[in-house]
């Protein structure tokens, strides 16, 4: 038995606009994955048992249609190993080693705590949105999902082995993102 | 250090192995006691995944015409 479904929108509506928006790329992606899952939990209403809270219950219906939409996304837009951006072995690296401007420096202080931040989780989705699209669901998928690799592939319809290009990509171009943003912003230049 | 893979390759291998569970080879492990740099590589990708894991706690709201089209769908507006 759920409460009266008229509080939800009050109750839980920015809480899993948050959640949509920081996995898909525009607002109003997010503002339709919240309505879709509001108004299934409406309808499925009267299997709620209770074990969990209402906001996980509705928490896990929309990653159901997240992850539906990455899977309609890829059948309707194959990634294709040649579809990402420019191969990071000549933006980060010269022959051997970091490029000057790519080498990762020290994030001081108490960057756990820093990852764990308001500011943290902002600076991460602009640097998602920078991403190319395959890369960034990629990175969704395995690191804020926790997918096993395997199912991450399944889902973005890629071999295993594509999928480690794209998470390569997707955690390079993030850390020297979020360096700039975020963890060592002085450092930047 | 031409024996030793480049920092190409150990910051790929850093990658692949956040995935596979496998442990570091020991070209790679010789390679991170001589290099800071990609020292920092690897506590940074699983910084990035800490922080990545959690729910965010903050952040835009759901716009206000959209809270109201959603009251009115559930029975409440």
């Amino acid at each position: 038995m759920t409460s009266d479904p008229s509080g939800w929108v009050d109750a839980y509506g920015d809480r899993l606009f948050r959640y949509a928006l920081s996995r898909v790329r525009d607002e109003g992606a997010a503002e339709d994955l919240v309505q879709e899952t509001l108004l299934a939990a409406f309808e499925s209403r009267d299997r709620f048992k209770g074990e969990s809270s209402e906001l996980t219950w509705m928490t896990g219906i929309l990653r159901n249609k997240l992850f539906e939409l990455y899977r309609r996304q890829a059948r309707e837009v194959p990634l294709l190993p040649s579809d990402e951006d420019a191969d990071p072995q000549s933006e980060f690296f010269d022959a051997r080693h970091w490029k000057a401007d790519s080498a990762p420096r020290d994030w001081g202080g108490e960057p756990a705590r820093s990852a764990e931040s308001a500011e943290f989780a902002a600076a991460l989705r602009r640097c998602l949105d920078a991403l190319s699209a395959g890369v960034a669901r990629a990175f969704v998928l395995r690191e804020m999902e926790g997918f096993e690799p395997d199912a991450a592939a399944e889902t973005l319809g890629v071999s295993r082995g594509h999928l480690a290009v794209l998470l390569y990509r997707a955690r390079l171009r993030l850390r020297r993102c979020l360096e700039k943003s975020h963890f060592a912003p002085e450092a930047a230049g | 250090m031409s024996f030793l893979p480049s920092c190409r390759d150990v910051s790929r291998h850093l990658s692949e192995a956040l995935d596979s569970g496998r442990p570091l080879g020991m070209h790679v492990r010789l390679h991170l006691t001589l290099c800071e740099a990609c020292r920092r590589v690897l506590a940074q990708f699983a910084l990035i995944r800490h922080g990545a894991s959690r729910a965010p706690d903050a952040g835009p709201s759901l716009p206000a015409e959209a809270k109201e089209r959603l009251r009115r769908a559930l029975g409440g507006g």
